[in-house]
């Protein structure tokens, strides 16, 4: 008994409950105090879950000992960053420095995470198979909807969480990220925060979609959605924090020689996802704070009977959130070009152009927020510069995607193709649909008839499978050796890819089909005069496919764990400098230094190298 | 160079087979009004966009997949080709051009899908609540719960919701305008094909978000007309009853209620109901009286009934005198 | 470059930083009271910002080299001013997100306020960050005594300013008929000068505990991160104020 309660995230979750209630008592005390009413539908008032809740918040962080470097530091004590783990597995429940615990930490819990928000998206796609109300009454459908975009987008900040934390100092050949102690702050906060998301569908659920809007997700009586603002809130502040440690590494801890336009192609698209990471991020968490303020004090920001104005939310929160995307999909992107030159046995066409794409699509991106407002209600001449805006992004996009083709092309590329590589081609050929798809939206006057629909929900799984789901696979297979020190199981990889693509591809381009003959976003029934039927079984029956796939993909992850096939080398044949040292990745990287002698992907180059290890420490 | 010529065939033939393809699927749903054209004709561009730039991706990746994988026993790398700057120079700019035509095409289509034809449109006032349409005809002074059009006739629906944020999507129109509360919103159509069509709510906006659908009829002149004249003199019945007819359906209450023994979308019928007995959903029983009837409206999660739990209906505000008509409305219904 | 003055000059520096910014906060007062003019009030708050950013938050010491290993206390405080300043990049589009809401839902009225404790508390916070400066300055040229004695009033001044905002203005706004739920100038209004107040806060417990620490001699001519961030933080805070205090005070027609 006490060895589990001497681990930090047990101990942490004892004290986040402790937190709340404390904090509930705390509001409840005053409110009584001040004779107001203290009980709610949900025992007590909004007010006091959410206080509950920021101070359960504070008490996980408190009790989990994340913060107790912080805490010596203001008490004048001199601490250090350099980690110190025990072996075993017992730092991955702790608050351990290492960017590659972290790193590995990030990618669990994402994985963790994608089970539920996919089990979500299993339960609602069932009810939707056939018309009329099966066994969910509408507002659960509602509450599992929106649970399933939030969460997955948890699961998305998570995994480019651990494919950065886990690769940047790799790449760039430092020994940890500029700021250890406040990257292992970023990722548990996280976890507090997926508490408080769950347990909104206790407390009422939430109906109103992951965007929120108001005055609906200001009216309803539920209080989830006080939780589900808290929730996101907290997240936000996992990725700025993220991306600030992850550009302050990259400026400051590169290795000798590597010039900026030497680094590994995934560290410039690192840098272009945190630096959107690091500014707009605020500002969805500003206007979900004056959400839950507007209800907790009243306060009429959004409310036109007390002269506020609905859309005016809508600007604060597409500011973040179409940025947002891209912060979805860059990381992605980048591992498409990181793995592509190594499976290829050719160079990265046009290097410096698809470097520069990113960063172009992440300032670009800053400007194109209102095309998810052409319809709102905004001020009307603002449409069309935003769709010039917006149509623009496909210029970079078009780059990268012209390149990869060109990189491929005369490719060598190893028959039969492995897991790592068939991704990598799946990721491109997803991620062309939905790149394809977009102009429509972009075009305001297309926009009008697909805005709100099953297009566009096919659009973006497709952006959100082809630059996160797919790429977030391949780097699995492809660095597990790395991490672990044994290779995932080719077949079993194999299964993985042929089931989902396929299963992919027919679940996307059916939404996309009724979703242009008027069927609705965000609704749990339809009307049976529209004939959608067919479509949707077909639709939840690849859902259960990808699901199975996934399910494929855990299983050989277990396998791979207990006895998979040995691999300390070089397994690809890369010439990056981390598969130059044995894996698994020693415990403070690399023992020489290394310095950049050459360009990183001169494959097909004799004589050619990257790096230089140093002979002496 | 006999590879690029192999590629650039298949990449035509690949680009015409989905375009072919993907419009004999039919990707459209019947065009009912006059700015579906220009619509319509934007789309069209982009579906021959899309099928191009499909297959130019996808043609060259697979031929590369098939025809220059590593050979048996080959184990050296491939050919150094770093990049080719005019290359990515010209795959910058031609996209750019024809993003900014693009550009172009879909602000004259928005334009051509925004013209007034007729100043003096007829004004047509919507009003949007969790979870119904009402329409308001000012010209004839009546209400209906169905939107009724003239074909070939250009029309304004001043749009305002009561409560949360709404959208008025007719998929056949093509055209999409969120209902905004606090603010009026435009929505100006010229319906051009006779038939029976549906506004379907495109924001989500509650529980009971997929219900909320109203009937739009688009008929000849002829029978606009018929129809109107019915509806007038509906209204100008002054009858309790026809007052109260009137009042459910301008406060939307039968978006979720019925007045036939068909349960509603969301909400009990009122058939029959007054003086039966009403089973709640703490398990008791009430009768349906004036006294019962008066507080559901004023305040309807205080006695909540079986099946509707929890209640979703807000409290509404009416005077004595209009809660005394809808009584004798309800009253009527047997 | 100035981080190499002798002490004298660089207080004297301080000392006509101050003034000016003073002058500049009165100029704007009368500009606002006598022509009011959006364009000269923004003008003033953009070069008080810059000032600020400049001479006090000595914004160029991002682009200083550093020499000597990774390792050194040197390199490591030039990778710390860097992650600072990246989160006061960060937060302040909190702030931007809070002044486009307010020309948002208020356009060119504002909020009925106290003028002169407006001007008062403004005065409180720049005379606060004059003495921050003097206290950094000092533990830089390796004055221990000036650098604890020039926190201290600078931790007056801002719980000065915070019972100046929240004990007072609060209150005088309330009875000015400026509620919280009324409508939406109040919440804006409130939601403003919280989240500000709320920055003055966490500055002031930062600023305690560099003191605390300072006491113990835990800050050296050599080795004083720790009053250089907290200095930076406070600086920001008061250069948030900078477009708060037009943004709540002076610009627009009284609301009537």
């Amino acid at each position: 008994m006490k060895k589990i309660f001497s681990i930090p995230l047990i101990r942490g979750i004892i004290w986040q409950v402790i937190g709340l209630l404390v904090g509930i008592g705390i509001v409840v005390g005053i409110r009584l105090a001040m004779g107001l009413p203290a009980t709610g539908p949900y025992l007590v008032t909004e007010h006091a879950w959410v206080f509950g809740g920021f101070l359960g918040t504070l008490t996980f962080l408190a009790g989990h000992g994340v913060m107790d470097g912080w805490f010596k530091v203001w008490r004048g004590e001199i601490v250090s960053d350099h980690h110190e783990d025990k072996p075993g597995w017992e730092k991955y429940f702790g608050p351990s420095l290492d960017h590659k615990v972290i790193g590995i930490q990030y990618t669990v819990t994402g994985l963790i995470v994608m089970i539920l928000g996919g089990t979500f998206a299993l339960i609602f796609r069932t009810e939707l198979a056939f018309e009329g109300m099966q066994f969910l009454q509408k507002a659960q459908y509602n509450t599992l909807m929106s649970m399933h975009g939030i969460v997955m987008i948890v699961v998305i900040l998570l995994g480019i969480g651990g494919m950065m934390n886990y690769l940047v100092p790799l790449l760039i050949g430092a020994h940890d990220m500029a700021f250890p102690r406040l990257n292992s702050f970023a990722f548990w906060i996280v976890v507090p925060a997926a508490v408080w998301l769950l347990s909104s569908m206790a407390l009422g659920g939430i109906e109103t979609g992951w965007t929120g809007y108001p005055p609906l997700s200001a009216n309803m009586k539920l209080v989830g959605q006080q939780m589900f603002f808290l929730a996101v809130f907290i997240v936000g502040w996992s990725s700025i924090l993220g991306g600030l440690n992850l550009i302050a590494t990259v400026v400051r801890m590169r290795a000798k020689g590597m010039i900026a336009f030497r680094m590994p192609i995934f560290v410039w698209a690192s840098i272009a996802t945190s630096l959107i990471s690091l500014t707009a991020t605020q500002l969805i968490g500003l206007s979900f704070q004056m959400v839950m303020f507007q209800r907790l004090f009243g306060m009429g920001f959004f409310d036109p009977n007390k002269g506020g104005n609905p859309v005016l939310f809508q600007h604060l929160f597409w500011f973040y959130s179409h940025p947002a995307v891209y912060v979805f999909i860059l990381p992605g992107l980048g591992i498409v070009s990181e793995l592509l030159p190594v499976f290829t046995r050719k160079p990265l066409f046009g290097y410096r152009w698809i470097a520069m794409s990113s960063l172009g699509i992440a300032l670009v991106g800053f400007l194109v927020w209102a095309h998810h407002m052409f319809t709102s209600g905004m001020n009307e001449y603002l449409r069309v510069p935003f769709m010039y805006s917006t149509l623009l992004v496909a210029v970079p996009t078009g780059v990268k995607f012209f390149s990869w083709t060109a990189t491929i092309w005369k490719g060598k590329i190893d028959n039969p193709v492995p897991t790592p590589m068939l991704f990598t081609v799946g990721a491109i050929l997803v991620f062309l649909l939905g790149g394809l798809t977009g102009p429509p939206n972009a075009t305001v006057s297309t926009d009008l008839h697909l805005h709100d629909t099953y297009w566009i929900v096919g659009h973006f799984h497709d952006t959100m499978f082809g630059g996160f789901m797919f790429p977030f696979f391949a780097a699995l297979y492809y660095w597990f050796p790395k991490a672990t020190g044994r290779r995932m199981n080719e077949t079993l990889g194999k299964i993985h890819f042929w089931l989902m693509t396929p299963s992919f591809f027919v679940m996307s381009l059916g939404m996309m089909y009724i979703g242009l003959h008027g069927m609705r976003r965000r609704i749990a029934d339809y009307d049976p005069a529209m004939n959608f039927q067919p479509m949707h079984l077909i639709i939840t029956i690849s859902g259960f496919l990808i699901a199975l796939s996934v399910l494929v993909f855990f299983i050989n992850l277990i396998i791979t764990m207990r006895k998979g096939e040995v691999a300390r080398g070089n397994v690809w044949n890369s010439r990056s400098p981390e598969w130059l040292v044995e894996s698994p990745m020693p415990a403070h990287n690399y023992e020489h230094p290394f310095e950049v002698v050459g360009e990183p992907y001169d494959y097909g180059l004799s004589g050619s190298k990257y790096v230089e290890f140093a002979k002496h420490k | 160079m006999i590879h690029i010529v192999v590629v650039g065939i298949l990449v035509i033939i690949m680009a015409i087979l989905t375009y072919v393809g993907a419009n004999s699927v039919g990707l459209m749903p019947v065009q009912a009004s006059a700015q579906a054209v220009p619509i319509d004709w934007m789309w069209g561009w982009q579906v021959v966009a899309i099928s191009f730039l499909f297959a130019l991706i996808v043609v060259p990746i697979f031929y590369s997949l098939i025809v220059f994988r590593r050979k048996k026993g080959d184990t050296s790398d491939a050919e150094h080709i770093e990049g080719n700057t005019p290359l990515e120079i010209t795959w910058t700019v031609i996209p750019l051009i024809i993003v900014v035509a693009f550009a172009y095409m879909g602000a004259y289509s928005l334009g051509e899908s925004r013209r007034i034809t007729d100043p003096n449109a007829m004004i047509i006032k919507v009003t949007a609540r969790q979870f119904s349409w009402t329409f308001e005809y000012p010209e004839y002074g009546f209400v209906s719960n169905e939107l009724h059009l003239p074909v070939w006739k250009q029309v304004v629906l001043k749009m305002e919701a009561v409560d949360v944020i709404h959208s008025f999507w007719v998929p056949e129109f093509r055209v999409k305008q969120d209902v905004v509360p606090g603010r009026v919103t435009e929505y100006r159509i010229t319906p051009n094909l006779v038939g029976s069509y549906k506004v379907r709510c495109a924001e989500l906006c509650g529980s009971n978000h997929a219900d909320m659908e109203g009937a739009v009829i688009i008929s000849t002149q002829a029978d606009y007309d018929t129809w109107v004249a019915e509806q007038v003199e509906l209204a100008a019945a002054a009858t309790p009853e026809g007052r109260g007819k009137k009042l459910i359906t301008a406060n939307g209450c039968i978006g979720c209620h019925s007045v036939t023994p068909q349960p509603g979308v969301s909400a009990p019928s009122w058939f029959g109901l007054f003086g039966s007995q009403v089973l709640l959903a703490d398990g008791s029983t009430v009768t349906a009286d004036d006294a019962y009837i008066t507080e559901s409206i004023l305040d309807p999660a205080a006695k909540e009934v079986e099946g509707y739990s929890p209640t979703i209906m807000k409290p509404f505000t009416l005077t004595p005198d209009e809660i005394a008509d809808i009584l004798a409305y309800i009253k009527s219904l047997k | 470059m100035s981080h190499t003055q002798d002490k004298a000059s660089a207080l004297k520096q301080g000392i006509l930083i101050g003034v000016y910014l003073a002058v500049l906060t009165l100029l704007e007062f009368l500009v606002a009271v006598s022509f009011m003019s959006v364009m000269v009030l923004a003008v003033i708050a953009l070069v008080k910002a810059a000032l600020v950013a400049y001479y006090f938050m000595h914004i160029y010491k991002l682009n200083a080299e550093h020499e000597g290993s990774h390792d050194s206390y040197e390199y490591k405080t030039g990778t710390n001013r860097l992650g600072l300043w990246l989160f006061l990049l960060s937060d302040s589009f909190v702030f931007g997100g809070l002044l486009v809401s307010r020309f948002n839902l208020l356009g060119m009225e504002r909020p009925e306020l106290n003028q002169m404790l407006g001007l008062g508390v403004t005065c409180v916070l720049l005379l606060s960050s004059f003495f921050m400066n003097r206290a950094e300055t000092s533990i830089a040229h390796g004055d221990t005594k000036g650098f604890l004695n020039g926190t201290l009033i600078t931790i007056v001044l801002g719980v000065a300013f915070l019972v100046g905002v929240v004990g007072v203005e609060w209150r005088l706004a309330k009875l000015a008929d400026v509620i919280v739920n009324k409508d939406v100038s109040g919440g804006i209004f409130y939601m403003m000068t919280g989240m500000h107040a709320f920055h003055v806060l966490t500055g002031v417990i930062f600023l305690f505990l560099v003191w605390r620490n300072g006491r113990k001699g835990y800050f050296t001519q050599e080795q004083h991160w720790g009053v250089e961030a907290a200095a930076v933080y406070w600086h920001f805070v008061d250069l948030v104020w900078i477009f708060f205090y037009p943004a709540l005070y002076l610009i627009g027609k009284l609301i009537v």
